[in-house]
Parts: C-alpha cells; structure tokens; sequence
C-alpha cells in the first residue's frame, strides 16, 4: 500500500492507537484534538503531529492540512461531530477517503455515503455482532 | 402547522410559546428533561426527551408531518445533522438551523440548509448601531448584498421628490410611513416633515445615501 497523508480527528485512545499503527506502516499521520489535556498527552508521543482545536471546524482542518491529506478519520466520542468532519472532509475539501466511528448504534443510519462516509464502524455493534456469533456458533456445536 | 423543536434552551422554549400561542402543534425535543422548565405553564405541546437527530425520536415528534423543524441546540453541530435529516431524509418543508460560527453557518447554507448565525446578526446590528445611529438598519437582504433601513425624514429633504433620493440600481424608497399609515410612493411623492421612510440600499451605496440625507460619514 502507498504511503498516505492521513487526519485523523479525535486523539483518545482509539486515535492514538491507530495513529501509531499507521504510521508504523509508512504513513504519515496528523491528529486534530480538542481538550487540551488529551491533546498534550498526545503530543508527548506524537509531537507537533498534534493540532488542539476543533476538527469540526473548517479552518482547525485546513491549519491541519486537510487539503493535503487522502484520508480523515473521525473518531471522536459524538456522532454529531463525527458527521460534520465527514460532510466538511467531503464536501468542502473533497478528501478521497472518509471513515468515521458511530458511538451509538442507534446512529448508524445516518452514516452514509450522502452524509459524506465511506466506511462506519461502531466498535458497540461490533461486539455485538461478536457475541452473537460466538454464542450461535457454540449453539449449533460447530 | 406542526413544528418540531430541537433544544429546549432560551431560544427554543420563546419559539414553542410563539407557535404555541398562535395555535400550532408544536413537539419540543431537548436531551435534558430540565430544559422544559424555561416553557411557560400555559404550553400544550409535547415535549420529548431525547438528541435531537435520533430517528425513533423524531418519528414520535410527528417529523413525518411536520411542516417545520428547528434546530436550535448549543451544538452547532447537532442543529446541522438535525436539519440535514429534516431535509434529505424527512423532507419537512421548511427547516431552520442555529449556527453560531459563521464560517460553519456560511458552509452549510451553502449546502442548502438555512442558517441563521446570531454572532453575525448581533454583531452587524451592533456595528450598525454604533457606526448608524439615524439609520435604522432593519433587516440584511440575502447574504448582506442589500440593506433594508428605516428612517425619519431629514428637513434637508422635506419638500424634495422620492425621485430625488433614488439611484437606479442602487437606492429605492420602499415605503413612508405618514401620520400612523404606511404606504408605497411613487416618484413624484413629496417627503413631508414627520415621514419615516424605508429605504432598500445596495450595501455599497450606503456612504451615498449618507451623503444625501446630509449625514456624517
């Protein structure tokens, strides 16, 4: 795979994580936070890589060099914010890809690709889907 | 009509009673039963409990008949996903969001929602305010191209024709209001002592309109 520009919004422990894992594999990662105490706790790994302001805000994105980036990654807690990155990422600077975390699953329906999203996940649905599986699949003695 | 309202803060609870009272359904959703407290006693309509842009929520609101949705919430963010779920997917015909950033307000108008952005209202009045104080400045037409302003007629004009105080293309008298009535001139009206006077007035002619009125600059 190409190497990537790749945003991604929401330095929590999920940010953080897949932040570090791509850029092990060759990409190169920028992270926009909004609480300054998370954004300097992820600034001690990740260094001026880290950008503390609102990803919901056109011009935090830009100073972010969205414009320069193939991918924007919204992994906030709120579904809401997840949703604007993903209709600015689209729509106003037409990033290639858009991937977006659904904290509710009662959310899902409004991550689509109309709203700007290539790929939803819910990490709640996920694991339920999970456990469902398991527990049919012990149920059937496979 | 039906209306739905999304956040049931200052704003929200004032439109409720002003629907309310004129005899409209309203439904008024805010994610904090407490926030209902701010809707006067005499409000019959239903409140609901809930985010705003939850679709089992909104379908028990009445967004499939509803003739109007406002998002008003703190989060801008909200009133937006609210408004785009009003349009695309409910199809209400008239939808309203607050959006407090303006750059985020201007976006989003342009992708079709109608925003309505206090920071830029309060501050244009403000500005307008101070920098106009005879001009009454009632109302920014479209994306403040034209200004609609009020005003009593100067005695540097008493006598003259609204001919006088019109630039094709860039001032037009609208309306004079004249001993308690309102009504629409023609060219040849005369300005009497007493009138107020609306003007409509391309925003960059308003030096010129200044200067003719004999006003300060």
């Amino acid at each position: 795979m190409q190497s990537l520009c790749i945003l991604i919004v929401g330095a929590g422990k999920l940010g953080r994580e897949s932040a570090q894992r791509l850029i092990n594999a060759g990409h190169r990662v920028t992270l926009i936070e909004k609480d300054p105490h998370t954004a300097e706790d992820a600034r001690e790994i990740f260094g001026e890589q880290v950008i503390q302001g609102d990803g919901c805000d056109p011009k935090v994105l830009e100073r972010a060099g969205v414009a320069r980036t193939q991918a924007v990654i919204a992994l906030t807690g709120d579904d809401e914010d997840n949703l604007i990155v993903a209709e600015l990422a689209r729509r106003v600077f037409s990033v290639t890809h858009v991937l977006a975390r659904v904290n509710r699953p009662d959310n899902e329906w409004l991550f689509t690709a109309k709203r700007g999203v290539d790929v939803a996940f819910s990490p709640a649905s996920v694991v339920t889907d999970l456990i469902k599986r398991e527990i049919d699949r012990k149920a059937t003695g496979l | 009509m039906h209306i739905i309202i999304i956040g049931c803060g200052r704003v929200g609870a004032r439109l409720a009673s002003l629907f309310g009272s004129a005899g409209h359904s309203v439904a008024v959703i805010d994610k904090n039963a407490q926030a209902f407290e701010r809707l006067e006693p005499s409000f019959k309509g239903t409140r609901l409990v809930g985010i705003g842009f939850d679709r089992k929520l909104l379908m028990e609101a009445g967004i499939e008949r509803a003739d109007a949705l406002i998002a008003v919430t703190n989060g801008d963010n909200t009133n937006v996903v609210a408004a785009s779920i009003a349009i695309d997917d409910f199809h209400v015909p008239r939808v309203v969001a607050r959006i407090a950033d303006p750059i985020r307000a201007g976006i989003f108008a342009k992708l079709g929602i109608t925003t309505v952005s206090a920071t830029l209202w309060t501050s244009a009045h403000i500005y307008e305010l101070v920098v106009s104080p005879e001009l009454h400045n009632l109302l920014s037409v479209g994306s403040a191209g034209v200004q609609l302003y009020e005003f009593d007629v100067p005695n540097l004009i008493v006598g003259r024709k609204v001919t006088d105080l019109t630039v094709t293309g860039e001032i037009s008298v609208v309306a004079i209001t004249r001993r308690g009535a309102s009504f629409v001139p023609v060219l040849a009206t005369t300005f009497e002592s007493g009138d107020r006077v609306l003007v409509a007035v391309d925003t960059r002619s308003i030096t010129k309109l200044r200067s003719m009125l004999g006003l300060p600059s």
